[in-house]
C-alpha cells in the first residue's frame, strides 16, 4: 500500500489559500474607492491567509508527488472545504463586522457552500469591501472549490478526474469534453458569462453597481446573500423578473447550460430531468399563485411573487421579498418539499437533486408493479440509459444517509434549544444550502440565524458542509476504513 | 379483477373474521353485567348483528376458500382492517360514548390497528363493556398483523418483496418456525396466548384488579397502548410498571424468536441474533440517554428517572404508546428521541410498529457498505444479515419501503397542518399515528388526548393510522391503475 499522500494535501490546501488571499485585492479596491475604511483589516486579513497559504503550500507541501487516489482526494476535498472557509471568516473579524469567531465562520461557512444564511443584522451598515467579499465566497464555492483546483492545475491529469467526482459525488455527469480541465474550464467559462450578462442587466435595470455586482454573484451561485435587511422588498419589478430568471437558469447543469450557449439542442431535448425541472418549477408556481389569488391577493402579485418564490427555493438561492398580505398554508408545504428536492443535478444549487428523486419514483414504480407481477424484470431508465442496479443502491444509500443528517442535525439542535419543529426546519433549510426563506416564519419560528446559541450556528455549519460535499466526502475522512487503509 | 371466485372467497374470509370480531364483542357483555353498567343489551345487539353479518357472509360464500389472484390478496388485506374498524365502531356508537362517528371511527381504526392514540378525553368515564372492547380491539388487531406476516404473506408473494422478505425467504430460512402455514399460525397463536396469560397472572400476582390486569396486559402485549384510566399507567405500582415495560419489549421481538426461545432451541436463536442484538442495543443506549436526561435536566431523582425513562423508552420503541409520565414536559432532546424510536420501531414479525429494527439495520448497514465502496472501488463487499449476505435487490426494496414511509410521514404532517393542527403537534400526531405508537406532542401527547382535534384532522390520522400498519406498500397499490386491470 503506498502511502497518504499528506503533501499534495497540503500543498492544494496552501494553493486555494493563498489564491483567496490574491482574490482578496478586490474588495481592497473596492473598499479604497468608497473610502469605509475596511481596507485595512482586509489587507490584514489577506496578509494572514497569504501566510497560511504560503506555509501549506511551500512549506508543508514542498516537493508534492502530484500523484493521487481515492483517499487523498476525499482528504483533500474535505480540507480544503473546512480550511479556506476558516480563512475566509478573517476579513469579518479584523474588519470588526463581526465581534465572535462563530459568528465569523458561520457567515463565510454559509458564504463558501452557497446556503446564504447571514448573521449580519444590517447589511447596509456593512463596510462595502465586506460586502463584495460575501458575495465573492458564494460565487467561488458555487461551482465548487475543488473545481477551481482542477481547472487551474493540468498536471492532475488523471488525478482531476478522482477529484472531480469526490466533490461531485452521487450523480452519473456527462462530460463536456474528454479532457477533465478542459471540460471544467468550460464549466466556468459559461459560469463567468452567465454573471456578467446579469450583472449588465442588473445595473440596466437601474440598480447600483455595486449592488448588482454582488446580487449577481449570489444569484448564479444560488448563494443568497442580500444587501438589505428586508430581503429583496426594496427592489423594482425589473429586477426582481430578471433574478427569477436568472435563479431557474442557475437550477440548471451548468455543462446543460453551456451545450444551450453552444446551440446544441439536441442534448436539451435529450435531457428529461430539465423537462422535469422545468415542470415541477411552473407547476409549483402555478398552484402557489392560485393558493394565494384564492385567498384574495391580487393576481398579479400573486403571479410574480410565486414565480420569485418558487425559483428561489428550488434552486436553493434562498432570496426573499415580501410576500402578498395573505399566506396560504399549502404554500409552506410546496416549499418544504421543493427545499429537499433542489434542482438539477450539476448545478449549482443544493438538495437531493432532481435526477436522483426520479431514479427514486422510477423504482418505486417498478416496485409496485413487480408486487403485482413478481416475475417481471424492470429497469430504471433516465434520458434512455439504464441506470444500473448498483448506482440506484448508491442513490438510496446517499438518501438515506441524507435524511440521517438532517434527524441528527436535528437532534443536535434540539440538544442547544430549539424546538423540534424549528429544529427540523433549520436542518432542511441549511443542508439544502438554501439559508434565509420565509418559509420557516411562516411555520411560526423565528429566522434570525443571529440569535442562535453559537452550538447551534456549529452544527449548521456542518450541516451546510455535509450538504455541499453530498456527505460523502465528509463521512469517508472520519470512516474507519479510511484510516485503516494507511497501516 | 374480474374473476368472481376470487370476490366470493374475499367475502368468506371477511365472513370468518367477523364471526371471531363478534365472539370478542359477545365477551364484553361479562363487565357490562358485572359491572352492571347499563350496556349489557346494547353490546348484545353490537354483538349479534356483528356476528350475523358475517356468518351470512360466511355461510353464502363457505364453498369459495381460496384466493388465486395476487391482487386480490392485497385487497383483502386493505379491507381487511377497514371492515374490522367499521364493525368496531359499533358499540361506541351504541352505548352512547360517543355521537360522532368521526371519534367512533378513530377510537376503532387506533385499536384494530393497535395505535393507541385515543379520541376521548376522560377514558375513565367510558362503561366497562367499551373499556374493555377498547382492549380487544387491540388484542385482535395486534395478533392479526402477526398473522398476517406469518401466514399471508408467502402467499401474497411479499415475501420476496418487502421486508418479511430477508427474514421468510432467500436470507433467512429460519424465519418461518415450519413450512406449514396451519403450524405456523398455531405455534404464534400459542405464544400470543401464553404471553398474555403469563401477564395476567403476574400482574395480578403483584396486586393489580383483575379488570385492570387484564385491559393492561390486552393492550400491551399488542403493542397497543390504550388505558382504562386517563393518566395511562402513571398511577400503577412501580413492580407492576416494569411488569408491563417487559411485556412491551416481549411484543417488540420477533413472534418465531420467542417460540424458539420459549422452547429452548437456542440453536435457531442464534442465528437471528443479529436483529435482536440490535433491537436491545437500541434501548438501552436510548433508554440511558433519556434516564440521564431525567436525572440531570428534569431533575427526578435516579430512582424516579430510571423508572420513568426505561418505561417510556421501551414504550416508544415497541410503538406501545403507553405513557407513564408526561414526556411532552421532559427536555426537548429526550422527546425528540422518544418519536425517533417509534420510527426505528421494534423487530418484524412482532405486534410493533414503525420501520422495524431489521430494516433500519439493512439501511444502515447498507450505506455503511457504500461509503466502503467509494473508498475501496474494487472490494466487494456485500450487506450481511446474520451472516448471510442480502442481494442488493431487497436492500434497494428496503430503501422503498424507507422512502415511502419517510414520504407519509411528510405529507402527514403536512395535511395535518393544513387542518390546522399546530406544526409541532402534527409532527407528534403524524408520528404517533403512523408509526402506532400513539399520543403525540403537545394536547395530545402525554396523558392528553386527541379529543381537540378537528374532524378532518382525525381522517387524516386513521389514514396513517391504516397505513403504517399496513406498511404504506400494500395499501398504496390499490391506487395504482393497473392494479385494477384485467
Amino acid at each position: 500500500m503506498q502511502r497518504f499522500n499528506y503533501r499534495l494535501v497540503a500543498r492544494l490546501t496552501g494553493l486555494l489559500t493563498l489564491i483567496m488571499a490574491a482574490a482578496m485585492a478586490v474588495p481592497v479596491g473596492v473598499s479604497l474607492y468608497y473610502g469605509d475604511g475596511a481596507h485595512v483589516g482586509l489587507l490584514l486579513a489577506a496578509a494572514a491567509m497569504a501566510a497560511v497559504g504560503g506555509l501549506l503550500h511551500s512549506v508543508l507541501g514542498r516537493g508534492a508527488d502530484y500523484e493521487l487516489h481515492e483517499r487523498e482526494s476525499f482528504w483533500i476535498t474535505s480540507m480544503v472545504w473546512m480550511a479556506v472557509p476558516l480563512c475566509g471568516a478573517l476579513p469579518y473579524l479584523f474588519t470588526g463586522t463581526l465581534h465572535s469567531f462563530t459568528d465569523a465562520a458561520f457567515e463565510s461557512f454559509s458564504g463558501f457552500t452557497t446556503t446564504g444564511a447571514s448573521v449580519i443584522p444590517d447589511p447596509t451598515a456593512v463596510p462595502q469591501g465586506i460586502l463584495l467579499w460575501r458575495a465573492m465566497t458564494q460565487w467561488i464555492g458555487g461551482l465548487g472549490l475543488i473545481l477551481f483546483v482542477v481547472a487551474l492545475l493540468k498536471r492532475l491529469n488523471r488525478g482531476a478526474l478522482t477529484l472531480y467526482s469526490a466533490e461531485f459525488s452521487g450523480t452519473q455527469q456527462r462530460k463536456l469534453h474528454p479532457h477533465i480541465s478542459t471540460s471544467v474550464s468550460r464549466m466556468w467559462q459559461i459560469y463567468t458569462l452567465l454573471t456578467v450578462l446579469l450583472i449588465a442587466l442588473l445595473i440596466a435595470a437601474g440598480n447600483g453597481i455595486l449592488d448588482s455586482i454582488c446580487l449577481a454573484l449570489s444569484t448564479v451561485s444560488t448563494g443568497g446573500f442580500m444587501t438589505t435587511p428586508l430581503g429583496m422588498s426594496g427592489y423594482s419589478q425589473p429586477t426582481l423578473a430578471i433574478l427569477t430568471v436568472f435563479m431557474f437558469l442557475s437550477g440548471v447543469n451548468v455543462a446543460l447550460l453551456y451545450n444551450l450557449f453552444t446551440l446544441k439542442w439536441r442534448q436539451l431535448k435529450a435531457t428529461h430531468e430539465f423537462w422535469v425541472y422545468a415542470a415541477v418549477f411552473l407547476l409549483a408556481a402555478g398552484s402557489c399563485a392560485v393558493a394565494f389569488g384564492l385567498k384574495g391577493n391580487a393576481w398579479g402579485a400573486s403571479a410574480s411573487y410565486s414565480l420569485f418564490h418558487i425559483a428561489s427555493t428550488i434552486s436553493t438561492c434562498g432570496f426573499y421579498t415580501t410576500p402578498p398580505p395573505a399566506w396560504p398554508f399549502g404554500v409552506s408545504v410546496v416549499t418544504f418539499v421543493l427545499i429537499l428536492s433542489g434542482a438539477m443535478a450539476g448545478s449549482t444549487g443544493g438538495g437531493l437533486k432532481l435526477r436522483r428523486l426520479m431514479t427514486l419514483l422510477l423504482y418505486l414504480r417498478n416496485y409496485l408493479i413487480r408486487m403485482l407481477h413478481p416475475n417481471v424484470v424492470f429497469t430504471v431508465k433516465i434520458d434512455r440509459q439504464v441506470v444500473p442496479g448498483v448506482y440506484v443502491n448508491k442513490i438510496f444509500g446517499f438518501v438515506f444517509l441524507y435524511i440521517c443528517f438532517i434527524i441528527g442535525g436535528a437532534f443536535l439542535l434540539t440538544l442547544s434549544g430549539s424546538g423540534i419543529a424549528d429544529a427540523f426546519c433549520l436542518a432542511a433549510a441549511n443542508i439544502s444550502n438554501l439559508g434565509p426563506s420565509p418559509l420557516i416564519n411562516s411555520l411560526g419560528a423565528s429566522l434570525d440565524y443571529a440569535l442562535l446559541p453559537a452550538a447551534a450556528k456549529w452544527v449548521l455549519m456542518s450541516l451546510m458542509l455535509a450538504g455541499r460535499l453530498e456527505i460523502f466526502a465528509l463521512l469517508a475522512i472520519v470512516s474507519p476504513s479510511y484510516w485503516r487503509l494507511r497501516r | 379483477m374480474k374473476n368472481a371466485a376470487d370476490w366470493k372467497a374475499l367475502l368468506r374470509f371477511l365472513g370468518v373474521i367477523l364471526m371471531a370480531e363478534g365472539s370478542l364483542m359477545a365477551l364484553c357483555m361479562v363487565p357490562a353485567i358485572h359491572f352492571a353498567d347499563g350496556t349489557l343489551w346494547r353490546i348484545a345487539a353490537c354483538a349479534a348483528a356483528t356476528l350475523a353479518v358475517g356468518g351470512a357472509l360466511w355461510h353464502t360464500f363457505r364453498n369459495d376458500k381460496e384466493i388465486h389472484d395476487r391482487r386480490m390478496s392485497y385487497l383483502l388485506v386493505t379491507v381487511l382492517w377497514l371492515v374490522l374498524s367499521l364493525f368496531a365502531t359499533l358499540p361506541f356508537l351504541t352505548t352512547g360514548s360517543t355521537r360522532s362517528v368521526t371519534v367512533a371511527w378513530f377510537e376503532a381504526m387506533s385499536g384494530v390497528t393497535s395505535c393507541g392514540a385515543t379520541a376521548f378525553a376522560d377514558v375513565g368515564a367510558l362503561p366497562a363493556s367499551v373499556l374493555l372492547w377498547r382492549s380487544m380491539t387491540q388484542w385482535f388487531g395486534g395478533f392479526g398483523v402477526v398473522l398476517l406476516v406469518l401466514a399471508l404473506s408467502p402467499r401474497m408473494g411479499i415475501n420476496k418483496y418487502s421486508l418479511y422478505t430477508a427474514e421468510a425467504s432467500g436470507a433467512d430460512n429460519t424465519g418461518k418456525t415450519s413450512v406449514r402455514t396451519t403450524v405456523t399460525v398455531r405455534r404464534t397463536l400459542a405464544v400470543y396466548l401464553t404471553l398474555t396469560a403469563v401477564f395476567i397472572i403476574l400482574l395480578a400476582v403483584s396486586g393489580m384488579q383483575i379488570w385492570d390486569a387484564v385491559n393492561l396486559t390486552f393492550t400491551n402485549i399488542s403493542s397497543g397502548g390504550f388505558s382504562v384510566n386517563s393518566d395511562s399507567i402513571a398511577s400503577l405500582s412501580h413492580t407492576q410498571q416494569y411488569l408491563l415495560a417487559a411485556a412491551m419489549l416481549l411484543s417488540g421481538v420477533n413472534f418465531t424468536l420467542l417460540f424458539m426461545l420459549f422452547t429452548f432451541r437456542w440453536r435457531l436463536v442464534r442465528n437471528k441474533m443479529d436483529q435482536l442484538r440490535f433491537y436491545l442495543i437500541i434501548c438501552l443506549l436510548a433508554s440511558a440517554f433519556v434516564v440521564l436526561a431525567l436525572h440531570y435536566h428534569t431533575g427526578y431523582g435516579w430512582n424516579d428517572a430510571l423508572r420513568l425513562g426505561t418505561v417510556q423508552t421501551v414504550s416508544a420503541l415497541t410503538t406501545t404508546g403507553s405513557v407513564i409520565g408526561d414526556y411532552t414536559q421532559w427536555w426537548t432532546p429526550a422527546v425528540f428521541l422518544l418519536l425517533m424510536l417509534g420510527i426505528c420501531g421494534g423487530m418484524a414479525g412482532s405486534t410493533s410498529g414503525g420501520l422495524k429494527v431489521m430494516r433500519v439495520l439493512i439501511l444502515w448497514r447498507n450505506a455503511r457498505g457504500i461509503l466502503r465502496n467509494r473508498l475501496h472501488p474494487n472490494a466487494v463487499d456485500p450487506v450481511k444479515l446474520n451472516g448471510r449476505p442480502v442481494s442488493g435487490h431487497i436492500t434497494n426494496n428496503v430503501m422503498v419501503i424507507f422512502m415511502v414511509f419517510g414520504a407519509t410521514l411528510m405529507l402527514g404532517v403536512m395535511v395535518l397542518m393544513l387542518c390546522g393542527v399546530s406544526p409541532t403537534e402534527a409532527i407528534g400526531a403524524s408520528v404517533g399515528c403512523l408509526t402506532g405508537y400513539g399520543p403525540g406532542l403537545g394536547a395530545s401527547g402525554g396523558f392528553g388526548s386527541y379529543a381537540a382535534f378537528s374532524h378532518p384532522a382525525m381522517w387524516v390520522c386513521t389514514l396513517l393510522m391504516i397505513l403504517g400498519r399496513l406498511e404504506c406498500m400494500t395499501v398504496i397499490i390499490l391506487f395504482l391503475p393497473r392494479f385494477w386491470r384485467k
